[in-house]
Protein backbone atom coordinates (compact mmCIF):
# COMPACT_ATOMS: atom_id res chain seq x y z
CA UNK A 1 0.00 0.00 0.00
CA UNK A 2 1.51 3.25 -1.10
CA UNK A 3 1.32 6.26 1.19
CA UNK A 4 -0.02 9.66 0.24
CA UNK A 5 2.78 11.24 -1.84
CA UNK A 6 2.42 14.59 -0.08
CA UNK A 7 2.83 12.99 3.33
CA UNK A 8 5.80 11.11 1.91
CA UNK A 9 7.44 14.32 0.71
CA UNK A 10 6.98 15.79 4.20
CA UNK A 11 8.82 12.80 5.67
CA UNK A 12 11.60 13.05 3.08
CA UNK A 13 12.06 16.75 3.84
CA UNK A 14 12.20 15.88 7.55
CA UNK A 15 14.99 13.38 6.89
CA UNK A 16 16.87 16.11 5.02
CA UNK A 17 16.44 18.54 7.92
CA UNK A 18 17.75 15.94 10.32
CA UNK A 19 20.78 15.12 8.16
CA UNK A 20 21.70 18.78 7.70
CA UNK A 21 21.35 19.55 11.40
CA UNK A 22 23.68 16.65 12.21
CA UNK A 23 26.14 18.22 9.80
CA UNK A 24 25.77 21.59 11.56
CA UNK A 25 26.40 19.88 14.89
CA UNK A 26 29.67 18.41 13.62
CA UNK A 27 30.71 21.78 12.14
CA UNK A 28 30.14 23.56 15.44
CA UNK A 29 32.02 20.81 17.25
CA UNK A 30 34.99 21.34 14.92
CA UNK A 31 34.96 25.13 15.32
CA UNK A 32 34.63 24.91 19.10
CA UNK A 33 37.63 22.59 19.25
CA UNK A 34 39.78 24.50 16.74
CA UNK A 35 42.30 25.23 19.50
CA UNK A 36 41.96 22.11 21.65
CA UNK A 37 45.39 20.63 22.17
CA UNK A 38 46.26 17.40 23.96
CA UNK A 39 46.96 17.46 27.69
CA UNK A 40 50.22 15.45 27.90
CA UNK A 41 53.48 16.57 26.24
CA UNK A 42 53.47 15.56 22.56
CA UNK A 43 49.89 14.22 22.76
CA UNK A 44 47.58 14.34 19.76
CA UNK A 45 45.10 17.24 19.73
CA UNK A 46 41.43 17.17 18.65
CA UNK A 47 40.94 15.60 15.22
CA UNK A 48 38.53 17.22 12.81
CA UNK A 49 35.34 15.18 12.32
CA UNK A 50 33.60 14.69 8.99
CA UNK A 51 30.06 13.73 8.07
CA UNK A 52 28.96 11.83 4.97
CA UNK A 53 25.44 11.24 3.72
CA UNK A 54 23.85 8.39 1.83
CA UNK A 55 20.57 7.93 0.03
CA UNK A 56 18.56 5.25 1.76
CA UNK A 57 15.43 3.45 0.58
CA UNK A 58 12.76 3.73 3.25
CA UNK A 59 10.59 0.64 2.76
CA UNK A 60 7.55 1.92 4.65
CA UNK A 61 7.57 5.14 2.61
CA UNK A 62 8.67 3.62 -0.69
CA UNK A 63 10.97 6.59 -1.27
CA UNK A 64 14.60 7.59 -1.03
CA UNK A 65 15.29 9.45 2.19
CA UNK A 66 18.68 10.77 3.24
CA UNK A 67 20.59 9.42 6.20
CA UNK A 68 23.94 10.09 7.86
CA UNK A 69 26.21 7.34 6.57
CA UNK A 70 29.12 7.84 8.90
CA UNK A 71 30.82 10.36 11.12
CA UNK A 72 34.48 9.97 10.31
CA UNK A 73 37.76 11.44 11.47
CA UNK A 74 39.87 13.63 9.19
CA UNK A 75 43.30 11.98 8.97
CA UNK A 76 45.17 14.97 7.56
CA UNK A 77 48.34 15.91 9.51
CA UNK A 78 48.22 18.24 12.53
CA UNK A 79 49.75 21.68 12.36
CA UNK A 80 52.83 22.24 14.50
CA UNK A 81 53.26 25.47 16.44
CA UNK A 82 56.16 26.63 18.55
CA UNK A 83 54.80 27.31 22.04
CA UNK A 84 57.15 26.06 24.78
CA UNK A 85 54.87 27.25 27.58
CA UNK A 86 52.02 24.98 26.54
CA UNK A 87 51.52 21.83 28.66
CA UNK A 88 51.21 19.84 25.43
CA UNK A 89 54.61 21.02 24.12
CA UNK A 90 57.22 18.31 23.41
CA UNK A 91 60.96 18.58 24.18
CA UNK A 92 61.51 20.90 21.22
CA UNK A 93 58.71 23.21 22.36
CA UNK A 94 56.42 22.23 19.48
CA UNK A 95 52.68 21.80 20.06
CA UNK A 96 50.40 19.79 17.79
CA UNK A 97 47.37 21.91 16.88
CA UNK A 98 44.07 20.46 15.55
CA UNK A 99 43.74 19.99 11.77
CA UNK A 100 40.69 22.26 11.75
CA UNK A 101 40.55 25.04 9.17
CA UNK A 102 37.93 27.51 10.41
CA UNK A 103 37.38 28.92 6.90
CA UNK A 104 36.53 25.45 5.54
CA UNK A 105 34.18 24.89 8.45
CA UNK A 106 32.42 28.20 7.82
CA UNK A 107 31.96 27.33 4.13
CA UNK A 108 30.56 23.96 5.15
CA UNK A 109 28.24 25.66 7.61
CA UNK A 110 26.89 27.97 4.91
CA UNK A 111 26.21 25.02 2.60
CA UNK A 112 24.46 23.07 5.37
CA UNK A 113 22.39 26.16 6.15
CA UNK A 114 21.39 26.55 2.51
CA UNK A 115 20.37 22.90 2.22
CA UNK A 116 18.45 23.10 5.49
CA UNK A 117 16.46 26.07 4.20
CA UNK A 118 15.72 24.26 0.92
CA UNK A 119 14.33 21.27 2.83
CA UNK A 120 12.29 23.58 5.02
CA UNK A 121 10.84 25.19 1.90
CA UNK A 122 9.82 21.77 0.55
CA UNK A 123 8.11 20.93 3.85
CA UNK A 124 6.27 24.27 3.85
CA UNK A 125 5.05 23.86 0.27
CA UNK A 126 3.90 20.27 0.89
CA UNK A 127 1.93 21.39 3.93
CA UNK A 128 0.44 24.22 1.86
CA UNK A 129 -0.67 21.77 -0.81
CA UNK A 130 -2.32 19.52 1.77
CA UNK A 131 -4.12 22.52 3.24
CA UNK A 132 -5.30 23.59 -0.21
CA UNK A 133 -6.96 20.21 -0.65
CA UNK A 134 -8.52 20.31 2.81
CA UNK A 135 -9.89 23.81 2.19
CA UNK A 136 -11.85 22.41 -0.80
CA UNK A 137 -14.25 21.03 1.80
CA UNK A 138 -14.75 24.36 3.52
CA UNK A 139 -17.20 25.97 1.17
CA UNK A 140 -18.58 22.91 -0.58
CA UNK B 1 -22.94 18.30 -20.14
CA UNK B 2 -22.83 15.93 -17.17
CA UNK B 3 -20.42 13.61 -18.90
CA UNK B 4 -17.93 16.32 -19.83
CA UNK B 5 -17.85 17.80 -16.31
CA UNK B 6 -17.35 14.36 -14.79
CA UNK B 7 -14.48 13.82 -17.19
CA UNK B 8 -12.95 17.10 -16.01
CA UNK B 9 -13.03 15.85 -12.43
CA UNK B 10 -11.20 12.75 -13.62
CA UNK B 11 -8.47 14.76 -15.36
CA UNK B 12 -8.26 17.06 -12.34
CA UNK B 13 -7.60 14.21 -9.97
CA UNK B 14 -5.06 12.70 -12.35
CA UNK B 15 -3.24 16.00 -12.45
CA UNK B 16 -3.31 16.26 -8.64
CA UNK B 17 -1.89 12.74 -8.40
CA UNK B 18 0.84 13.58 -10.85
CA UNK B 19 1.71 16.82 -9.03
CA UNK B 20 1.90 14.99 -5.68
CA UNK B 21 4.22 12.39 -7.19
CA UNK B 22 6.37 15.17 -8.62
CA UNK B 23 6.47 16.89 -5.24
CA UNK B 24 7.79 13.64 -3.72
CA UNK B 25 10.51 13.42 -6.39
CA UNK B 26 11.54 17.03 -5.70
CA UNK B 27 11.57 16.39 -1.94
CA UNK B 28 13.87 13.40 -2.49
CA UNK B 29 16.18 15.50 -4.69
CA UNK B 30 16.40 18.34 -2.17
CA UNK B 31 16.95 15.99 0.75
CA UNK B 32 19.75 14.30 -1.18
CA UNK B 33 21.27 17.56 -2.45
CA UNK B 34 24.53 16.77 -0.61
CA UNK B 35 24.56 12.98 -0.99
CA UNK B 36 27.57 11.72 -2.97
CA UNK B 37 26.67 9.86 -6.16
CA UNK B 38 22.96 10.72 -6.03
CA UNK B 39 21.27 11.35 -9.38
CA UNK B 40 18.36 13.78 -9.57
CA UNK B 41 15.02 12.30 -10.63
CA UNK B 42 11.78 13.69 -12.03
CA UNK B 43 8.40 12.26 -12.99
CA UNK B 44 7.49 11.66 -16.62
CA UNK B 45 5.66 14.65 -18.11
CA UNK B 46 1.91 14.83 -17.56
CA UNK B 47 1.22 14.33 -21.27
CA UNK B 48 2.74 10.84 -20.93
CA UNK B 49 0.29 10.11 -18.12
CA UNK B 50 -2.63 11.25 -20.27
CA UNK B 51 -1.41 9.25 -23.28
CA UNK B 52 -1.10 6.09 -21.25
CA UNK B 53 -4.42 6.44 -19.44
CA UNK B 54 -6.14 3.17 -20.12
CA UNK B 55 -8.95 3.12 -22.65
CA UNK B 56 -11.53 0.68 -21.42
CA UNK B 57 -13.06 -1.83 -23.78
CA UNK B 58 -16.81 -1.60 -23.88
CA UNK B 59 -18.49 -4.46 -22.04
CA UNK B 60 -21.67 -5.03 -23.98
CA UNK B 61 -22.09 -8.61 -22.91
CA UNK B 62 -21.95 -10.06 -19.36
CA UNK B 63 -19.35 -12.52 -20.64
CA UNK B 64 -16.93 -9.70 -21.56
CA UNK B 65 -14.06 -9.32 -19.19
CA UNK B 66 -12.50 -5.99 -18.36
CA UNK B 67 -8.74 -5.67 -18.63
CA UNK B 68 -6.71 -5.24 -15.48
CA UNK B 69 -5.49 -1.66 -15.20
CA UNK B 70 -2.30 -0.35 -13.78
CA UNK B 71 -3.32 3.03 -12.47
CA UNK B 72 0.00 4.49 -11.39
CA UNK B 73 2.08 2.89 -14.12
CA UNK B 74 2.68 6.21 -15.85
CA UNK B 75 3.87 8.00 -12.70
CA UNK B 76 7.33 6.64 -13.32
CA UNK B 77 10.50 8.28 -12.11
CA UNK B 78 13.08 9.13 -14.72
CA UNK B 79 16.58 10.45 -14.22
CA UNK B 80 16.98 14.04 -15.37
CA UNK B 81 19.75 15.14 -17.71
CA UNK B 82 22.75 15.94 -15.57
CA UNK B 83 23.30 19.59 -16.51
CA UNK B 84 26.06 19.77 -13.96
CA UNK B 85 27.73 17.28 -11.75
CA UNK B 86 29.66 18.00 -8.61
CA UNK B 87 32.93 16.32 -7.79
CA UNK B 88 31.10 13.82 -5.59
CA UNK B 89 28.89 12.68 -8.50
CA UNK B 90 25.74 14.50 -7.37
CA UNK B 91 23.52 15.95 -10.10
CA UNK B 92 20.98 17.90 -8.00
CA UNK B 93 20.66 21.56 -8.97
CA UNK B 94 19.09 23.15 -5.90
CA UNK B 95 17.96 26.30 -7.73
CA UNK B 96 16.19 24.29 -10.43
CA UNK B 97 14.49 22.20 -7.72
CA UNK B 98 13.21 25.36 -6.03
CA UNK B 99 11.80 26.60 -9.35
CA UNK B 100 10.09 23.24 -9.94
CA UNK B 101 8.74 23.35 -6.40
CA UNK B 102 7.10 26.71 -7.03
CA UNK B 103 5.68 25.42 -10.30
CA UNK B 104 4.14 22.37 -8.61
CA UNK B 105 2.54 24.42 -5.83
CA UNK B 106 1.14 26.93 -8.32
CA UNK B 107 -0.34 24.22 -10.56
CA UNK B 108 -1.76 22.41 -7.56
CA UNK B 109 -3.50 25.55 -6.29
CA UNK B 110 -4.85 26.23 -9.76
CA UNK B 111 -6.12 22.67 -10.10
CA UNK B 112 -7.88 22.74 -6.77
CA UNK B 113 -9.45 26.12 -7.57
CA UNK B 114 -10.76 24.77 -10.86
CA UNK B 115 -12.17 21.77 -9.04
CA UNK B 116 -13.85 24.06 -6.53
CA UNK B 117 -15.40 26.03 -9.39
CA UNK B 118 -16.85 22.81 -10.82
CA UNK B 119 -18.15 21.76 -7.43
CA UNK B 120 -19.93 25.09 -7.16
CA UNK B 121 -21.28 24.68 -10.66
CA UNK B 122 -22.78 21.30 -9.78
CA UNK B 123 -24.04 22.58 -6.44
CA UNK B 124 -25.74 25.59 -8.00
CA UNK B 125 -27.59 23.18 -10.27
CA UNK B 126 -28.64 21.09 -7.26
CA UNK B 127 -29.72 23.85 -4.90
Amino acid sequence: MMQDPLQTSLRIAASGLQAQSTRLRIVSQNIANAQSTGSAPGADPYSRQTVSFESEMDRTLGANVVAVKSIGVDSSPFKLEHDPGNPAADEGGMVKMPNVDVLTELADMREANRSYEANLQVAKQSADMLNTTISLMKDA
Amino acid sequence: MQLSSVYLFEVGSQKAQWLSARQTAIAANVANANTPGYHAVDIQPFSAVLDSSPIELATTNPAHMSLPQSETGALREVETDPAEQTLSGNTVNLEQQMIDLGEVTRDYTMGSNIRRAFHQLLLSALK
